[in-house]
Protein backbone atom coordinates (compact mmCIF):
# COMPACT_ATOMS: atom_id res chain seq x y z
CA UNK A 1 0.00 0.00 0.00
CA UNK A 2 1.18 3.43 -0.84
CA UNK A 3 2.38 5.61 1.98
CA UNK A 4 -0.34 7.76 3.63
CA UNK A 5 -0.23 11.27 2.21
CA UNK A 6 -0.01 13.96 4.89
CA UNK A 7 -1.25 17.53 5.06
CA UNK A 8 0.90 20.01 6.95
CA UNK A 9 -0.71 22.93 8.76
CA UNK A 10 1.13 25.86 10.29
CA UNK A 11 -1.20 27.42 12.84
CA UNK A 12 -0.81 30.78 14.52
CA UNK A 13 -1.99 30.24 18.08
CA UNK A 14 -2.64 32.44 21.06
CA UNK A 15 -3.58 31.26 24.56
CA UNK A 16 -5.68 34.25 25.57
CA UNK A 17 -6.81 37.71 24.43
CA UNK A 18 -3.68 39.39 25.78
CA UNK A 19 -1.17 36.60 25.25
CA UNK A 20 1.59 36.58 22.68
CA UNK A 21 0.91 34.66 19.45
CA UNK A 22 3.11 31.69 18.54
CA UNK A 23 3.02 29.12 15.76
CA UNK A 24 2.76 25.35 15.87
CA UNK A 25 2.90 22.82 13.06
CA UNK A 26 0.63 19.84 12.74
CA UNK A 27 0.23 17.02 10.26
CA UNK A 28 -2.99 15.21 9.48
CA UNK A 29 -3.76 12.31 7.13
CA UNK A 30 -4.82 13.41 3.70
CA UNK A 31 -8.14 12.22 2.35
CA UNK A 32 -10.00 13.32 -0.77
CA UNK A 33 -12.29 16.28 -0.16
CA UNK A 34 -10.60 17.19 3.12
CA UNK A 35 -11.37 20.76 4.16
CA UNK A 36 -9.85 22.99 6.83
CA UNK A 37 -12.59 22.37 9.40
CA UNK A 38 -12.19 18.60 8.99
CA UNK A 39 -8.40 18.96 9.28
CA UNK A 40 -8.83 20.98 12.51
CA UNK A 41 -11.16 18.25 13.83
CA UNK A 42 -8.40 15.69 13.18
CA UNK A 43 -5.98 17.87 15.17
CA UNK A 44 -8.56 18.08 17.95
CA UNK A 45 -8.69 14.29 18.12
CA UNK A 46 -4.94 14.04 18.42
CA UNK A 47 -3.35 17.38 19.29
CA UNK A 48 0.28 16.45 18.73
CA UNK A 49 2.63 18.77 16.85
CA UNK A 50 5.07 17.56 14.21
CA UNK A 51 7.76 17.58 16.91
CA UNK A 52 5.73 14.97 18.80
CA UNK A 53 4.72 17.39 21.54
CA UNK A 54 1.24 16.94 22.99
CA UNK A 55 -0.43 20.35 23.17
CA UNK A 56 -3.82 21.86 23.96
CA UNK A 57 -6.19 21.33 21.01
CA UNK A 58 -6.55 24.24 18.59
CA UNK A 59 -9.64 26.34 19.30
CA UNK A 60 -11.76 27.61 16.41
CA UNK A 61 -15.37 28.31 15.66
CA UNK A 62 -17.64 26.63 13.13
CA UNK A 63 -21.30 25.84 12.80
CA UNK A 64 -23.16 25.17 9.56
CA UNK A 65 -20.29 23.66 7.52
CA UNK A 66 -21.85 24.85 4.26
CA UNK A 67 -20.77 28.51 3.88
CA UNK A 68 -23.99 29.92 5.28
CA UNK A 69 -23.30 30.93 8.89
CA UNK A 70 -19.94 32.68 8.52
CA UNK A 71 -18.60 31.48 11.87
CA UNK A 72 -15.47 29.69 10.62
CA UNK A 73 -13.91 32.74 8.92
CA UNK A 74 -10.13 32.73 9.41
CA UNK A 75 -7.01 33.75 7.51
CA UNK A 76 -5.98 30.81 5.34
CA UNK A 77 -2.72 31.22 3.41
CA UNK A 78 -2.87 34.96 3.97
CA UNK A 79 -6.45 35.52 2.85
CA UNK A 80 -9.68 35.73 4.85
CA UNK A 81 -12.05 32.91 3.97
CA UNK A 82 -14.41 30.30 5.37
CA UNK A 83 -12.62 27.22 6.72
CA UNK A 84 -15.54 24.91 5.89
CA UNK A 85 -15.39 25.51 2.14
CA UNK A 86 -11.60 25.74 1.87
CA UNK A 87 -10.60 22.42 0.36
CA UNK A 88 -7.10 21.22 1.08
CA UNK A 89 -6.79 20.16 -2.58
CA UNK A 90 -7.09 23.81 -3.64
CA UNK A 91 -4.56 25.16 -1.12
CA UNK A 92 -0.82 25.46 -1.33
CA UNK A 93 1.01 23.49 1.36
CA UNK A 94 2.01 23.90 4.09
CA UNK A 95 -1.30 25.56 4.88
CA UNK A 96 -0.99 28.63 7.09
CA UNK A 97 -3.91 29.32 9.43
CA UNK A 98 -4.21 32.50 11.46
CA UNK A 99 -7.00 34.31 13.26
CA UNK A 100 -8.52 37.38 11.59
CA UNK A 101 -6.67 40.00 13.62
CA UNK A 102 -8.93 42.80 12.48
CA UNK A 103 -11.09 41.47 15.32
CA UNK A 104 -10.03 40.87 18.94
CA UNK A 105 -8.62 37.36 19.26
CA UNK A 106 -10.10 35.30 22.09
CA UNK A 107 -8.01 32.19 21.70
CA UNK A 108 -6.15 30.53 18.79
CA UNK A 109 -8.40 30.96 15.74
CA UNK A 110 -11.42 32.08 17.75
CA UNK A 111 -12.24 35.77 17.36
CA UNK A 112 -14.77 38.17 18.84
CA UNK A 113 -16.92 39.51 15.99
CA UNK A 114 -19.45 41.35 18.13
CA UNK A 115 -18.22 44.69 16.73
CA UNK A 116 -20.09 43.88 13.50
CA UNK A 117 -23.34 43.41 15.37
CA UNK A 118 -22.79 46.70 17.19
CA UNK A 119 -22.29 48.31 13.77
CA UNK A 120 -25.55 46.78 12.53
CA UNK A 121 -27.29 48.41 15.47
CA UNK A 122 -25.58 51.68 14.59
CA UNK A 123 -26.87 51.71 11.00
CA UNK A 124 -30.42 50.82 12.09
CA UNK A 125 -30.09 47.38 10.47
CA UNK A 126 -33.68 46.26 10.92
CA UNK A 127 -37.21 46.96 9.76
CA UNK A 128 -39.61 48.73 12.08
CA UNK A 129 -42.94 46.91 12.34
CA UNK A 130 -46.01 48.66 13.65
CA UNK A 131 -47.15 45.89 15.99
CA UNK A 132 -47.01 42.23 16.84
CA UNK A 133 -50.20 41.46 14.94
CA UNK A 134 -50.39 39.88 11.47
CA UNK A 135 -49.94 42.37 8.69
CA UNK A 136 -52.48 41.66 5.97
CA UNK A 137 -51.58 42.57 2.40
CA UNK A 138 -48.06 43.55 3.35
CA UNK A 139 -46.35 45.75 0.75
CA UNK A 140 -44.57 43.73 -1.90
CA UNK A 141 -40.88 43.93 -2.66
CA UNK A 142 -40.04 46.00 -5.70
CA UNK A 143 -39.50 43.28 -8.36
CA UNK A 144 -36.76 45.38 -9.95
CA UNK A 145 -34.69 45.50 -6.80
CA UNK A 146 -35.71 42.16 -5.27
CA UNK A 147 -32.73 40.40 -6.85
CA UNK A 148 -30.33 42.96 -5.37
CA UNK A 149 -31.98 42.71 -1.96
CA UNK A 150 -31.76 38.91 -2.13
CA UNK A 151 -28.07 39.16 -3.00
CA UNK A 152 -27.25 41.50 -0.11
CA UNK A 153 -29.36 39.42 2.28
CA UNK A 154 -26.86 36.57 1.72
CA UNK A 155 -24.40 38.45 3.93
CA UNK A 156 -23.56 36.16 6.84
CA UNK A 157 -21.52 38.70 8.84
CA UNK A 158 -18.49 36.45 8.49
CA UNK A 159 -16.11 39.43 8.46
CA UNK A 160 -14.00 38.46 5.40
CA UNK A 161 -14.51 41.93 3.92
CA UNK A 162 -13.49 43.61 7.17
CA UNK A 163 -10.36 41.48 7.45
CA UNK A 164 -9.40 42.24 3.83
CA UNK A 165 -10.17 45.97 4.10
CA UNK A 166 -7.03 48.02 4.86
CA UNK A 167 -9.21 50.68 6.47
CA UNK A 168 -10.73 48.37 9.09
CA UNK A 169 -8.75 47.52 12.17
CA UNK A 170 -7.59 48.81 15.51
CA UNK A 171 -6.02 51.85 13.78
CA UNK A 172 -9.38 53.01 12.39
CA UNK A 173 -13.02 53.41 13.41
CA UNK A 174 -14.47 52.28 10.05
CA UNK A 175 -17.43 49.96 10.60
CA UNK A 176 -16.46 48.11 7.42
CA UNK A 177 -18.09 47.18 4.11
CA UNK A 178 -20.60 44.58 5.28
CA UNK A 179 -22.51 46.58 7.93
CA UNK A 180 -22.42 49.62 5.64
CA UNK A 181 -23.96 47.75 2.73
CA UNK A 182 -26.64 46.25 4.99
CA UNK A 183 -28.04 49.78 5.26
CA UNK A 184 -28.78 49.58 1.54
CA UNK A 185 -30.62 46.27 1.98
CA UNK A 186 -32.96 47.76 4.56
CA UNK A 187 -33.35 50.97 2.54
CA UNK A 188 -34.61 48.84 -0.37
CA UNK A 189 -37.27 47.19 1.75
CA UNK A 190 -40.81 48.52 1.14
CA UNK A 191 -41.23 49.26 4.85
CA UNK A 192 -37.57 49.79 5.67
CA UNK A 193 -37.27 52.66 3.22
CA UNK A 194 -39.18 54.91 5.62
CA UNK A 195 -36.12 54.88 7.88
CA UNK A 196 -33.67 55.44 5.03
CA UNK A 197 -32.75 58.97 6.25
CA UNK A 198 -31.92 57.55 9.70
CA UNK A 199 -29.60 54.96 8.16
CA UNK A 200 -27.98 57.42 5.77
CA UNK A 201 -27.39 59.93 8.56
CA UNK A 202 -25.82 57.15 10.62
CA UNK A 203 -23.51 56.35 7.69
CA UNK A 204 -22.39 59.98 7.59
CA UNK A 205 -21.13 59.78 11.16
CA UNK A 206 -17.47 59.18 12.06
CA UNK A 207 -16.41 55.68 11.01
CA UNK A 208 -19.28 55.43 8.54
CA UNK A 209 -19.14 55.24 4.76
CA UNK A 210 -16.74 58.18 4.49
CA UNK A 211 -14.00 55.96 5.93
CA UNK A 212 -14.13 53.78 2.81
CA UNK A 213 -10.89 54.27 0.87
CA UNK A 214 -11.92 52.37 -2.27
CA UNK A 215 -9.29 49.65 -2.04
CA UNK A 216 -12.07 47.33 -3.24
CA UNK A 217 -10.63 44.32 -1.42
CA UNK A 218 -14.08 43.67 0.04
CA UNK A 219 -15.69 42.67 -3.22
CA UNK A 220 -12.79 40.30 -3.95
CA UNK A 221 -12.93 38.76 -0.48
CA UNK A 222 -16.70 38.32 -0.13
CA UNK A 223 -17.45 34.57 -0.08
CA UNK A 224 -21.07 35.27 -1.06
CA UNK A 225 -20.08 37.34 -4.13
CA UNK A 226 -22.02 40.39 -2.96
CA UNK A 227 -21.19 43.34 -5.22
CA UNK A 228 -20.11 45.39 -2.19
CA UNK A 229 -18.30 48.14 -4.12
CA UNK A 230 -21.34 48.74 -6.33
CA UNK A 231 -23.59 49.18 -3.31
CA UNK A 232 -21.01 51.31 -1.52
CA UNK A 233 -21.01 53.64 -4.55
CA UNK A 234 -24.82 53.66 -4.50
CA UNK A 235 -24.77 54.52 -0.79
CA UNK A 236 -22.21 57.26 -1.48
CA UNK A 237 -24.70 58.69 -3.96
CA UNK A 238 -27.49 58.36 -1.39
CA UNK A 239 -25.59 60.00 1.48
CA UNK A 240 -24.64 62.89 -0.80
CA UNK A 241 -28.32 63.44 -1.61
CA UNK A 242 -29.16 63.13 2.07
CA UNK A 243 -26.52 65.74 2.89
CA UNK A 244 -28.10 68.14 0.37
CA UNK A 245 -31.50 67.52 1.97
CA UNK A 246 -30.00 68.14 5.41
CA UNK A 247 -28.56 71.45 4.22
CA UNK A 248 -31.37 72.79 2.04
CA UNK A 249 -34.56 71.40 3.54
CA UNK A 250 -34.42 73.21 6.83
CA UNK B 1 -26.41 66.32 14.29
CA UNK B 2 -23.67 67.93 12.21
CA UNK B 3 -21.66 65.36 10.28
CA UNK B 4 -18.21 66.95 10.59
CA UNK B 5 -16.38 63.84 9.35
CA UNK B 6 -18.62 63.58 6.31
CA UNK B 7 -18.15 67.20 5.26
CA UNK B 8 -14.40 67.15 5.94
CA UNK B 9 -13.96 63.99 3.86
CA UNK B 10 -16.01 65.39 0.98
CA UNK B 11 -14.16 68.72 1.16
CA UNK B 12 -10.86 66.83 1.13
CA UNK B 13 -11.98 65.06 -2.02
CA UNK B 14 -13.18 68.23 -3.75
CA UNK B 15 -10.13 70.28 -2.82
CA UNK B 16 -7.80 67.52 -4.03
CA UNK B 17 -9.44 67.06 -7.37
CA UNK B 18 -10.49 70.58 -8.31
CA UNK B 19 -8.18 73.02 -6.52
CA UNK B 20 -4.94 71.02 -6.27
CA UNK B 21 -5.67 69.41 -9.63
CA UNK B 22 -5.70 72.90 -11.16
CA UNK B 23 -2.42 73.72 -9.40
CA UNK B 24 -0.86 70.54 -10.81
CA UNK B 25 -2.09 71.30 -14.35
CA UNK B 26 -0.83 74.87 -14.10
CA UNK B 27 2.60 73.59 -13.06
CA UNK B 28 2.78 71.04 -15.86
CA UNK B 29 1.51 73.57 -18.41
CA UNK B 30 3.92 76.36 -17.42
CA UNK B 31 6.89 74.07 -16.96
CA UNK B 32 6.32 72.39 -20.30
CA UNK B 33 7.18 75.80 -21.82
CA UNK B 34 10.78 74.81 -21.11
CA UNK B 35 10.53 72.81 -24.32
CA UNK B 36 10.61 76.11 -26.20
CA UNK B 37 13.79 77.13 -24.39
CA UNK B 38 14.58 80.15 -22.25
CA UNK B 39 12.52 82.79 -24.13
CA UNK B 40 9.27 80.79 -24.07
CA UNK B 41 9.45 79.76 -20.40
CA UNK B 42 10.60 83.19 -19.27
CA UNK B 43 7.80 84.69 -21.38
CA UNK B 44 5.23 82.50 -19.63
CA UNK B 45 6.64 83.47 -16.23
CA UNK B 46 6.54 87.15 -17.25
CA UNK B 47 2.87 86.76 -18.24
CA UNK B 48 2.12 85.46 -14.76
CA UNK B 49 3.92 88.46 -13.31
CA UNK B 50 1.35 90.66 -15.05
CA UNK B 51 -1.23 89.58 -12.44
CA UNK B 52 -1.30 92.38 -9.83
CA UNK B 53 0.79 91.45 -6.79
CA UNK B 54 -2.00 91.49 -4.15
CA UNK B 55 -4.22 89.28 -6.32
CA UNK B 56 -1.32 86.94 -7.07
CA UNK B 57 -0.48 86.63 -3.39
CA UNK B 58 -4.15 86.07 -2.50
CA UNK B 59 -4.29 83.31 -5.11
CA UNK B 60 -1.10 81.74 -3.78
CA UNK B 61 -2.47 81.69 -0.26
CA UNK B 62 -6.15 81.03 -0.94
CA UNK B 63 -5.91 78.67 -3.89
CA UNK B 64 -2.64 76.88 -3.11
CA UNK B 65 -1.32 77.22 0.45
CA UNK B 66 -4.56 76.81 2.43
CA UNK B 67 -6.07 74.00 0.30
CA UNK B 68 -2.71 72.24 0.19
CA UNK B 69 -2.22 72.42 3.96
CA UNK B 70 -5.77 71.22 4.60
CA UNK B 71 -5.44 68.37 2.08
CA UNK B 72 -2.05 67.39 3.53
CA UNK B 73 -2.97 67.53 7.21
CA UNK B 74 -6.33 65.80 6.85
CA UNK B 75 -4.69 63.42 4.36
CA UNK B 76 -2.10 62.38 6.95
CA UNK B 77 -5.00 61.59 9.30
CA UNK B 78 -6.60 59.46 6.55
CA UNK B 79 -3.28 57.73 5.76
CA UNK B 80 -2.92 56.75 9.39
CA UNK B 81 -6.28 54.95 9.28
CA UNK B 82 -5.01 52.52 6.66
CA UNK B 83 -3.09 49.36 7.23
CA UNK B 84 -1.84 48.80 3.67
CA UNK B 85 -2.01 45.13 2.71
CA UNK B 86 -1.25 44.70 -1.01
CA UNK B 87 1.23 41.97 -0.06
CA UNK B 88 -1.66 39.80 1.09
CA UNK B 89 -4.35 41.10 -1.22
CA UNK B 90 -2.45 41.94 -4.39
CA UNK B 91 -5.31 43.25 -6.50
CA UNK B 92 -4.66 46.20 -8.81
CA UNK B 93 -7.06 48.50 -6.94
CA UNK B 94 -5.49 47.60 -3.61
CA UNK B 95 -2.02 48.43 -5.00
CA UNK B 96 -3.42 51.76 -6.20
CA UNK B 97 -4.92 52.32 -2.73
CA UNK B 98 -1.50 51.71 -1.14
CA UNK B 99 0.32 53.86 -3.73
CA UNK B 100 -2.17 56.66 -3.11
CA UNK B 101 -1.01 56.69 0.52
CA UNK B 102 2.70 56.16 -0.18
CA UNK B 103 2.73 58.98 -2.76
CA UNK B 104 0.88 61.12 -0.21
CA UNK B 105 3.71 60.72 2.31
CA UNK B 106 6.31 61.35 -0.38
CA UNK B 107 4.48 64.49 -1.50
CA UNK B 108 4.35 65.91 2.01
CA UNK B 109 8.15 65.94 2.06
CA UNK B 110 8.66 66.79 -1.60
CA UNK B 111 6.24 69.74 -1.52
CA UNK B 112 7.63 71.04 1.76
CA UNK B 113 11.11 71.06 0.19
CA UNK B 114 9.87 72.44 -3.15
CA UNK B 115 7.89 75.30 -1.59
CA UNK B 116 10.53 76.25 0.98
CA UNK B 117 13.40 76.05 -1.48
CA UNK B 118 11.93 77.76 -4.55
CA UNK B 119 9.05 79.92 -3.34
CA UNK B 120 10.16 80.97 0.14
CA UNK B 121 13.95 80.82 0.11
CA UNK B 122 14.89 81.56 -3.52
CA UNK B 123 12.04 83.87 -4.54
CA UNK B 124 10.96 85.59 -1.31
CA UNK B 125 14.08 85.67 0.87
CA UNK B 126 16.89 85.82 -1.68
CA UNK B 127 14.82 87.83 -4.12
CA UNK B 128 15.96 85.74 -7.08
CA UNK B 129 13.23 85.57 -9.72
CA UNK B 130 12.37 82.11 -11.02
CA UNK B 131 13.66 81.80 -14.57
CA UNK B 132 14.67 79.25 -17.15
CA UNK B 133 18.32 79.92 -16.36
CA UNK B 134 17.78 79.32 -12.65
CA UNK B 135 16.01 76.00 -13.23
CA UNK B 136 18.55 75.00 -15.88
CA UNK B 137 21.50 75.50 -13.56
CA UNK B 138 19.59 73.87 -10.67
CA UNK B 139 18.78 70.70 -12.63
CA UNK B 140 21.93 70.32 -14.73
CA UNK B 141 24.18 71.44 -11.89
CA UNK B 142 22.98 68.57 -9.75
CA UNK B 143 21.10 65.87 -11.68
CA UNK B 144 20.02 64.32 -8.33
CA UNK B 145 17.75 67.36 -7.87
CA UNK B 146 16.29 66.76 -11.33
CA UNK B 147 15.68 63.10 -10.47
CA UNK B 148 14.04 64.07 -7.16
CA UNK B 149 11.84 66.54 -9.01
CA UNK B 150 10.83 63.90 -11.57
CA UNK B 151 9.96 61.46 -8.75
CA UNK B 152 7.97 64.16 -6.97
CA UNK B 153 6.11 65.08 -10.14
CA UNK B 154 5.34 61.42 -10.91
CA UNK B 155 4.01 60.98 -7.38
CA UNK B 156 1.82 64.08 -7.69
CA UNK B 157 0.53 62.98 -11.10
CA UNK B 158 -0.30 59.48 -9.91
CA UNK B 159 -1.91 60.80 -6.73
CA UNK B 160 -4.07 63.16 -8.79
CA UNK B 161 -5.03 60.65 -11.49
CA UNK B 162 -5.87 57.87 -9.04
CA UNK B 163 -7.76 60.56 -7.17
CA UNK B 164 -10.01 61.01 -10.22
CA UNK B 165 -10.95 57.32 -10.00
CA UNK B 166 -11.65 57.38 -6.27
CA UNK B 167 -13.48 60.71 -6.63
CA UNK B 168 -15.90 59.06 -9.08
CA UNK B 169 -16.47 56.25 -6.57
CA UNK B 170 -16.72 58.47 -3.49
CA UNK B 171 -19.26 60.77 -5.09
CA UNK B 172 -21.27 57.86 -6.44
CA UNK B 173 -20.65 58.95 -10.04
CA UNK B 174 -19.25 55.61 -11.25
CA UNK B 175 -21.28 52.90 -9.56
CA UNK B 176 -20.84 49.56 -11.32
CA UNK B 177 -17.61 47.65 -11.97
CA UNK B 178 -17.66 48.31 -15.74
CA UNK B 179 -17.79 52.11 -15.49
CA UNK B 180 -15.34 52.07 -12.56
CA UNK B 181 -12.92 50.13 -14.75
CA UNK B 182 -13.37 52.58 -17.63
CA UNK B 183 -12.74 55.54 -15.31
CA UNK B 184 -9.69 53.84 -13.82
CA UNK B 185 -8.22 53.03 -17.24
CA UNK B 186 -8.83 56.58 -18.48
CA UNK B 187 -7.23 58.16 -15.44
CA UNK B 188 -4.24 55.82 -15.60
CA UNK B 189 -3.94 56.75 -19.30
CA UNK B 190 -3.92 60.42 -18.28
CA UNK B 191 -1.31 59.55 -15.63
CA UNK B 192 0.97 57.97 -18.26
CA UNK B 193 0.51 60.95 -20.59
CA UNK B 194 1.28 63.57 -17.92
CA UNK B 195 4.30 61.57 -16.72
CA UNK B 196 5.59 61.42 -20.29
CA UNK B 197 5.15 65.18 -20.74
CA UNK B 198 7.00 65.75 -17.45
CA UNK B 199 9.83 63.46 -18.50
CA UNK B 200 10.15 65.24 -21.85
CA UNK B 201 10.30 68.81 -20.46
CA UNK B 202 12.60 67.79 -17.62
CA UNK B 203 14.83 66.00 -20.16
CA UNK B 204 14.90 69.08 -22.35
CA UNK B 205 17.04 70.92 -19.76
CA UNK B 206 19.79 68.36 -20.35
CA UNK B 207 19.80 68.45 -24.15
CA UNK B 208 19.38 72.20 -24.63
Amino acid sequence: MAEQKKVRLVIERQDGPNDKPYTQEFEVDYRPGLNIVAALMEIQKNPVTVDGKKVAPVVWECNCLEKVCGACMMVINGKARQACCSLVDNLEQPIHLAPARTFPVIRDLLIDRSVMFESLKRIHGWIEVDGTWDVKDAPIQNPHTAETAYEISHCMTCGCCLEACPNVGPQSDFIGPSPTVQAYLFNLHPLGKFDAPTRLNALMEKGGITSCGNSQNCVEACPKNIKLTTYLAQLNRDVNKQALKNIFNK
Amino acid sequence: MFHTTFYLRRLHSLVGLLVLGMVLFEHIFTNSMALGGAPVLNGALATMELIPKPIFLALEVGAIAVPLLFHAIYGIYICRQANNNPGRYGYVRNWQFAFQRWTAWLLVFFLAWHVFDLRIFTKAISGTPISYELLHSMFTGNPIIAVLYIIGMFAAIFHFCNGITTFCMTWGIAKGPRIQNVVSLCSMGLCALLCLITLVFMGSYFVM
